[in-house]
């Protein structure tokens, strides 16, 4: 989208990092047998990325004291309910830490999910404009809806109970299959068609971004599962900065559909 | 139909001279890096002649503007008396998503004042009985302004070529297209 938007990064794949390991952490509570695993600190740590996220958000706005005024528009703006869910989402993770025992309460999982999977819903409409046709369509919900199930499982398997690791290992393998087949072909896709979505294709595939993500977000960490057999902290901090350069590739490289004006589309 | 005031780009008459830009930043003084009105020729895909055609393009006030729809904080209205989309910078926080949003271009950000800021239609200047400042300064009345309940006008367009097609948005702008030009060749002569 022209410019780099750091902020922007940081905030949608942070909020979306904690949202997917809240979601993992509940159906591994829940939709598992066994042990629970360490769910205090897990979603402590989950909405401590989260609150890290909302802060970085600040930092995109010319006048951060107006952030509060952000859910005015709940009517048509996507981004008040993004920032009304992203903001529901954390009081939730609070009340869950505040109320934790063994494991948290079950209304709350699913309070947590809820509000967490239309916060990402919200996101992905919001980053979902006109301007870009390449991505005017359900792809940023996809790759958000990636972003929070890969980071997700990879945290929820480092608070995970020994006996439920491989399930944790197994979601993350899959997910970065699904996404690295997924981020390779849309490129490609978006080279047939009009001006600007052709455009964004050329840029992506002429992005070191774009390439870091590939390289260090998808193929060294499929490497290291496939080599370790587990998720260990350095896979998981090579899947943020991974994670943190495509979003980075997301908002820099997405050509607007003003840059040809007075130009055949 | 609502009352809604136009841009007419009469691309035909359209010499390419920068005034109506000139005079929008006469106007308002702008920032260095901010641009309300702009002059854009069309590329050679499109008109492919030595002599060239233009189109002079700003906010086009869309019936269903996505500026309006997308912005958290309520700082754009649609004025119900003529539909002229107006950005209350008062209320602006600064964080560009109707810059983003918008697939013309139209609003921009002001580094200063770290807000959005876009075309008013020179609605005070309307409210006073005159032309919008571009309007009113083009040498060869190649851009005017007209109430699209009252005209009917034939052979005019809202979506030319080099112009993006949002027919969701409905943007307030019609256009006359370029004739070709006329070639005299020497054996004619």
């Amino acid at each position: 989208m022209s410019h780099l938007e750091l902020p922007l990064v940081f905030f949608t794949v942070l909020a979306q990092a904690a949202i997917g390991a809240v979601l993992i952490s509940g159906l591994r509570q829940y939709a598992c047998e066994g042990p629970a695993g360490d769910v205090r600190r897990e979603w402590m740590f989950a909405s401590g990325l989260l609150g890290l996220g909302l802060v970085a958000s600040l930092f995109h706005l010319g006048h951060p004291l107006g952030a509060p005024m952000a859910i005015r528009h709940l009517g048509t703006a996507w981004l008040s309910r993004e920032v009304l869910g992203t903001g529901l989402f954390l009081v939730l993770t609070v009340a869950g830490i505040a109320t934790a025992g063994e494991r948290i309460g079950k209304g709350l999982v699913v309070a947590a999910g809820i509000v967490g999977l239309l916060a990402v819903f919200s996101m992905g409409m919001t980053y979902a404009p006109p301007a870009f046709p390449a991505v005017n369509n359900a792809l940023p919900l996809v790759f958000f809806l990636l972003t929070a199930i890969m980071l997700g499982s990879a945290l929820a398997a480092l608070f995970s109970p020994e006996e439920k690791r491989g399930g944790m290992r197994a979601v993350l393998t899959t997910a970065l299959v699904v996404g690295l087949v997924l981020y390779l072909v849309v490129p490609c896709v978006w080279l047939s068609g009009g001006t600007v979505m052709a455009a964004t294709g050329r840029a992506w595939g002429g992005s070191v971004l774009y390439w870091g993500h590939i390289v260090v977000g998808f193929a060294i960490p499929l490497a290291m599962l496939w080599k370790a057999r587990r998720v260990t902290p350095a896979l998981v901090v090579l899947l943020l900065v991974g994670e943190l350069l495509g979003r980075a590739a997301f908002f820099a490289d997405t050509v607007h559909t003003a840059a040809n004006l007075g130009g055949l589309y | 139909m609502k009352k809604q005031y136009a841009f007419y780009v009469d691309a035909e008459r359209c010499i390419g001279c920068f005034t109506c830009a000139m005079a929008c930043k006469n106007q308002y003084h702008q920032e260095n890096t901010v641009v309300w009105r702009d002059v854009y020729d069309l590329k050679k895909g499109i008109f492919p002649h030595r002599e060239r055609a233009f189109y002079s393009l700003a906010c086009n006030h869309c019936e269903n503007p996505t500026c309006l729809n997308v912005c958290p904080v309520k700082a754009y209205t649609k004025r119900e008396e003529d539909g002229i989309v107006v950005h209350h910078q008062d209320r602006c926080i600064g964080c560009g998503n109707c810059i983003r949003s918008c697939p013309y271009g139209a609003p921009r950000y002001n580094p200063v004042l770290k807000k959005a800021e876009k075309c008013s239609f020179c609605w005070q200047r309307i409210d006073a009985g005159l032309k919008p400042a571009c309007v009113q300064s083009c040498p060869v009345s190649a851009l005017q302004i007209v109430e699209l309940s009252e005209l009917d006008e034939t052979g005019l367009t809202q979506f030319p070529p080099g112009f993006p097609r949002f027919p969701q948005l409905n943007p307030s702008v019609r256009f006359r297209l370029p004739r070709l030009p006329k070639f005299v060749r020497r054996e004619n002569a």
